[in-house]
C-alpha cells in the first residue's frame, strides 16, 4: 500500500477512491417508460453515453423472442403490434405495482398475466412468465453493457433515477431489478432533483427551483431551494400514472369514436392504433393540424381540438404543482426558475399551462430528454468519490407518500408524513386493546387517505410473544426507518418484555428475496467458476478498500484513540491483511466484520469529528 | 389473530429527548431562533452526516451515516416550527403530558367558534373568505410565539406555557384543516 505522506495536514474523506489517478467508474441511468439513458462524467462533464450506432436513447422496449434470446430497443419497439405478446412496452407502468392496480391503470394491457405468488402481475411470454422486475432488469443489462464497453472496465456502480412520485414497492422493485441486471446500486435518486442538480450546476443557479417532468407514463413536479451546492427538495407531488401515454389514450378513444369502429380490438391492432395516435400527438408539437387515417377512415385533427382532449390531464398535473407548492410554504414569487423535463413537455400547450400557472417562462434549454440521466452522472460521479470537492454537492430530499400504520378501524395512523427529509427515523408507541393479548398485527401503508384499506398495502408483519397483561398496559415501539434511497424498514418491539420483530419492508408486490438469488444463480449458472473468482476478487476488494479507509482514518483522526483502543485496531487490521492475501472468501468475510465491529466506537468519534470541523470551518469562513 | 387493529399512541416519541438539538445544530438555547443560521448549520452538519458522503465506505459507516443524518433531520425540523421547538424546550425542562386533559374554558370557546366558521367555509366554498380567516388564524398564531417567548423560562409559569403550547397545536390543526379545505376545493 502507498503510504500517505500528507497525513498531517489531510482531511480523509471518506469516499476518496484507492487510487486517484483511476476514478471509479460510475454511472447515472435514467430508466424511462419510454426511453432510457445512461450518462456518465468524463473529463468533470457529464455526458450521455451511444451505442454503437451512435443513439443515446434506448427504447424502453423488451422482446423474447423463441430461440430464448432477448431483443431491447428500437427493434423490440417496432414489432410491438406484430408480436404483442412477447414484446414488453412501458413496464414501467406495471413495476412494483400489483396486478389489480394494473388494470385499474384504465388502459387495455395488450398481455397475457397471470398471478404470481406476491400477487405481482407475470406477464406469460414465449420463454416462461417474466415479472416487471426481470422485464426491467433486461433493459439495465443492456444499458450497463453500453456502459462497460464505452467506458472500457467493469462499472462500480451507478445512481438510478426514479419518479420522485415512487411509492416504496416501486423503488424496491426498481433496486431489485438492479440487482438482477449485475448493477451496484448507489442511489436510488428522485428525477426531478436529478434534473435540478443538471440545471443547477449548470447554471450556477441559487434559490427556489420547481422541476416540472412531465415523460411517457409518470408526472412528477419538485420544489427545491439550492443554496450553496445543497439541493434541499422542500415537497414533491405527481401522478405515477399520468403522461404522454394517456394523451395517446386520449387521442386513440377519438379515433375510435369518431371512426365508429369497436373499441374492442385484439392487441396487434390496439398496438397500431396508439402507435397512430403518438404520432399524431407528436406532430402536432409542431404542426397546427394533421391529417389522421386509420384504415378506410381519415380526418384532420387540429391542435385546438387536441388540445381539448387533453385538458383534464393537463389539468390534473397542474393540480399537483399547486398542492406542492402550498407544501413547499413558497410563494411564487420566490420561485427563481421552472425547468421542464421530459418529452411530453414538448406540448405547445404543457408549456402554456406550465407559464401560466408560474407566472414566467419554463427554461427547456438542457434537452428534456437527457437531463435526469445528466443529473444522475453527477450525482454518481459524487457518490464513487471521484471528486476532488464533493462539498459542491449534497441532496437532500423527502419521502413523497406519507407512511403509517393501521390502527383499529381502518383508520391509519401517520408516522412519516409526506416531504419529510430522508434519512428520517420516527417511532411511536402503541398498546395492546384486549387482556392477555399476546401478538399484534402491523399493517404498514403508505399514502393520503385516512382509510387503510383506501391506502397502498406495503406489508403486514405480526409481533408475537407478548408476554399476557391486561389491555394497555404493553407498550409495542415501532420504529420507521426510511434510508436515503427512500426506502423504508419497519422494527416493532415490546419495550416491557423486550420481544422484537424486524422487518425490512419487502412489498407485497415484488420479488422475494429468495426468488432473487435464485435468478442470480441461474443467470450465472453456466459460469461456476467464474462465479467464485469472480466472488473472491469482489471479497479481496472489499476488503482492500477496508483496510486503506481504517488505515487513513488513523492517520487522520487516530489521535480520537487511547493506545488499548488503538492496539486492538491494529490487531484486526493485521489480521485482515493476511486472510485478504489468501483465497477463503468466508475467511476474508469474518475478518472484515472483526474489523468493523473494532471500529464501531471510532467510527462514531470519527463522524463527531467531521461534523464539529463542519462548524469550525464556517466559522473561519465568516470571520 | 381476532384483534388485527393496533390500539392508538400513548405517547409521542418526542416526550423524551435524547440528545440536544439545540447544541446539535450550534445554536444557544433559546425559543428565539436565528432561522438563517439554524438552516445555514443544517445544512453545514448535513454535508458532514449525510449518507451520500458515505456511499462507498464501510457498511458500517454507512448504517452510522443514516443514523446521524435521521437523527439531524429531527433536529432541525424541530427547532424549524415554533410549535415543536416550544415543545421540545418545555420538555427539555420538564416533560409535559399531552394526553393530559386540561381545562381552557376560554380557549374551549373558540375552538368551538373556530369549527362553526371552518363548517360554514367548507359549505359555502367561499375562497376568498377562507382566505380572510386563513390569515387570521396565522396572526393569532403568530402571537402564541410572542407570548409563549415571554414566559417559558419562567417556572413559575410553566402552567401558562403548557397552555400556550397546546392552543399553537390546536391552531396548527385547524391550520392544516384550513389547507386540506383548500385542496378540496381546488378540484
Ligand atoms: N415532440 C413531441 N411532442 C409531444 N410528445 C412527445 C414529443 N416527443 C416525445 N414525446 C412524448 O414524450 C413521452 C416520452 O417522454 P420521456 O421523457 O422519454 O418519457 P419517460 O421518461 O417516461 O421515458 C412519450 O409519451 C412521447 O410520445
Ligand atoms: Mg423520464
Amino acid at each position: 500500500m502507498k503510504k500517505n505522506t500528507m497525513a498531517l495536514v489531510q482531511i480523509v474523506e471518506p469516499n476518496t477512491p484507492v487510487d486517484k489517478s483511476q476514478p471509479r467508474l460510475a454511472v447515472g441511468i435514467d430508466l424511462g417508460t419510454t426511453n432510457s439513458l445512461v450518462a456518465s462524467v468524463r473529463n468533470d462533464v457529464p455526458v450521455p453515453l451511444a451505442d454503437t450506432q451512435g443513439r443515446f436513447a434506448l427504447a424502453s422496449a423488451v422482446r423474447y423472442l423463441k430461440d430464448n434470446t432477448v431483443s431491447v430497443g428500437r427493434d423490440a419497439k417496432q414489432c410491438a403490434s406484430c408480436d404483442p405478446y412477447n414484446c414488453i412496452l412501458s413496464v414501467k407502468r406495471l413495476i412494483g405495482r400489483g396486478l389489480e392496480d394494473v388494470q385499474q391503470l384504465g388502459e387495455q394491457l395488450p398481455y397475457r398475466f397471470q398471478d404470481g405468488d406476491s400477487q405481482m402481475p407475470l406477464i406469460e411470454t414465449v420463454q416462461g412468465c417474466k415479472s416487471p422486475v426481470e422485464v426491467s432488469a433486461e433493459i439495465l443489462k443492456v444499458l450497463r453493457q453500453r456502459a462497460e464497453q464505452v467506458l472500457g472496465g467493469d462499472l462500480f456502480g451507478a445512481v438510478i433515477t426514479v419518479p420522485a412520485y415512487f411509492d416504496d414497492a416501486q423503488r424496491q422493485a426498481t433496486k431489485d431489478a438492479a440487482r438482477l441486471a449485475g448493477i451496484n446500486v448507489l442511489r436510488l435518486l428522485n428525477e426531478p432533483t436529478a434534473a435540478a442538480v443538471a440545471y443547477g450546476l449548470d447554471k450556477q443557479a441559487e434559490g427556489v427551483i420547481v422541476v416540472y417532468d412531465l415523460g411517457g407514463g409518470t408526472f412528477d413536479v419538485s420544489i427545491l431551494r439550492l443554496t450553496r451546492g445543497v439541493f434541499e427538495v422542500l415537497a414533491t407531488g405527481g401522478d405515477s400514472a399520468l403522461g404522454g401515454d394517456d394523451f395517446d389514450h386520449a387521442i386513440a378513444n377519438w379515433i375510435v369514436q369518431q371512426a365508429g369502429v369497436s373499441s374492442d380490438l385484439e392487441p396487434g391492432e390496439q398496438r397500431r392504433l396508439m402507435r397512430l395516435a403518438c404520432d399524431v400527438k407528436e406532430a402536432l408539437s409542431s404542426a397546427e393540424s394533421t391529417l389522421v387515417q386509420y384504415k378506410a377512415w381519415q380526418a384532420e385533427l387540429s391542435r385546438a381540438d387536441f388540445e381539448q382532449l387533453i385538458t383534464p390531464l393537463v389539468a390534473r398535473s397542474l393540480k399537483a404543482c399547486r398542492r406542492a407548492l402550498r407544501d413547499s410554504d413558497v410563494e411564487l414569487e420566490e420561485i427563481a426558475a421552472v425547468v421542464m423535463v421530459g418529452g411530453s413537455t414538448r406540448v405547445p400547450y404543457v408549456r402554456e399551462q406550465v407559464a401560466h400557472m408560474f407566472a414566467r417562462e419554463p427554461l427547456a434549454d438542457i434537452d428534456p430528454d437527457k437531463v435526469v440521466a445528466l443529473g444522475a452522472a453527477l450525482q454518481a460521479d459524487v457518490l464513487a468519490g471521484n471528486q476532488a470537492d464533493s462539498d459542491n454537492l449534497l441532496l437532500l430530499d423527502v419521502i413523497p407518500l406519507s407512511l403509517g400504520l393501521e390502527t383499529m378501524g381502518d383508520l391509519v395512523e401517520k408516522i412519516v408524513p409526506r416531504n419529510t427529509t430522508i434519512p428520517v427515523t420516527r417511532t411511536q408507541d402503541f398498546t395492546t386493546a384486549r387482556d392477555g393479548q399476546t401478538a399484534i398485527a402491523l399493517h404498514i401503508v403508505q399514502g393520503e387517505r385516512e382509510l387503510a384499506s383506501a391506502s397502498r398495502s406495503l406489508a403486514r408483519f405480526e409481533l408475537r410473544g407478548i408476554p399476557p397483561m391486561v389491555a394497555g398496559a404493553a407498550k409495542v415501539r415501532v420504529s420507521f426507518q426510511v434510508d436515503a434511497d427512500g426506502l423504508l424498514s419497519v422494527t416493532a418491539t415490546e419495550t416491557r418484555s423486550g420481544v422484537e420483530a424486524r422487518v425490512e419492508i419487502k412489498p407485497s408486490y415484488g420479488l422475494s428475496e429468495d426468488a432473487i438469488s435464485r435468478m442470480l444463480e441461474e443467470s450465472i449458472e453456466n459460469a461456476e467458476q467464474d462465479r467464485k473468482a469472480r466472488g473472491l476478487r469482489e471479497q479481496q476488494v472489499n476488503a482492500q478498500r477496508l483496510l486503506e479507509t481504517v488505515r487513513a482514518a488513523l492517520q487522520s483522526d487516530g489521535n480520537l484513540l487511547n493506545e488499548q483502543e488503538r492496539a486492538l485496531i491494529d490487531e484486526q487490521l493485521e489480521k485482515l491483511e493476511q486472510a485478504q492475501q489468501g483465497d477463503e472468501i468466508g475467511a476474508i468475510a469474518r475478518q472484515i466484520q472483526q474489523l468493523n465491529a473494532a471500529t464501531h466506537e471510532f467510527a462514531s468519534r470519527r463522524m463527531d469529528a467531521t461534523v464539529k470541523r463542519a462548524f469550525a470551518g464556517r466559522q473561519l469562513e465568516e470571520v | 389473530m381476532a384483534n388485527a387493529a393496533v390500539a392508538k399512541a400513548l405517547v409521542s416519541d418526542m416526550a423524551k429527548p435524547t440528545s440536544n438539538f439545540f447544541s446539535l445544530l450550534e445554536l444557544p438555547l433559546d425559543f428565539t431562533v436565528d432561522l438563517a443560521l439554524l438552516s445555514h448549520n443544517y445544512r453545514e452538519a448535513a454535508k458532514a452526516v449525510h449518507p451520500d458522503r458515505y456511499a462507498s465506505a464501510s457498511d458500517q459507516d454507512k448504517r452510522l451515516a443514516v443514523q446521524r443524518s435521521a437523527e439531524l433531520n429531527q433536529a432541525y425540523e424541530t427547532l424549524k416550527s415554533t410549535t415543536r421547538r416550544a415543545l421540545y424546550l418545555l420538555n427539555l425542562q420538564e416533560p409535559m403530558d399531552e394526553e393530559a386533559t386540561v381545562q381552557d374554558t376560554e380557549f374551549f370557546m373558540q375552538q368551538i367558534q373556530w369549527r362553526e366558521e371552518l363548517e360554514d367555509l367548507s359549505d359555502s366554498e367561499d375562497i376568498a373568505a377562507l382566505e380572510v380567516f386563513k390569515k387570521r388564524l396565522r396572526q393569532l398564531r403568530g402571537e402564541l410565539d410572542i407570548e409563549f417567548a415571554a414566559v417559558w423560562q419562567d417556572g413559575s409559569q410553566r402552567e401558562l406555557a403548557e397552555r400556550l403550547v397546546r392552543r399553537m397545536q390546536f391552531l396548527d390543526k385547524v391550520l392544516y384543516e384550513v389547507r386540506q379545505l383548500e385542496e378540496r376545493l381546488d378540484d
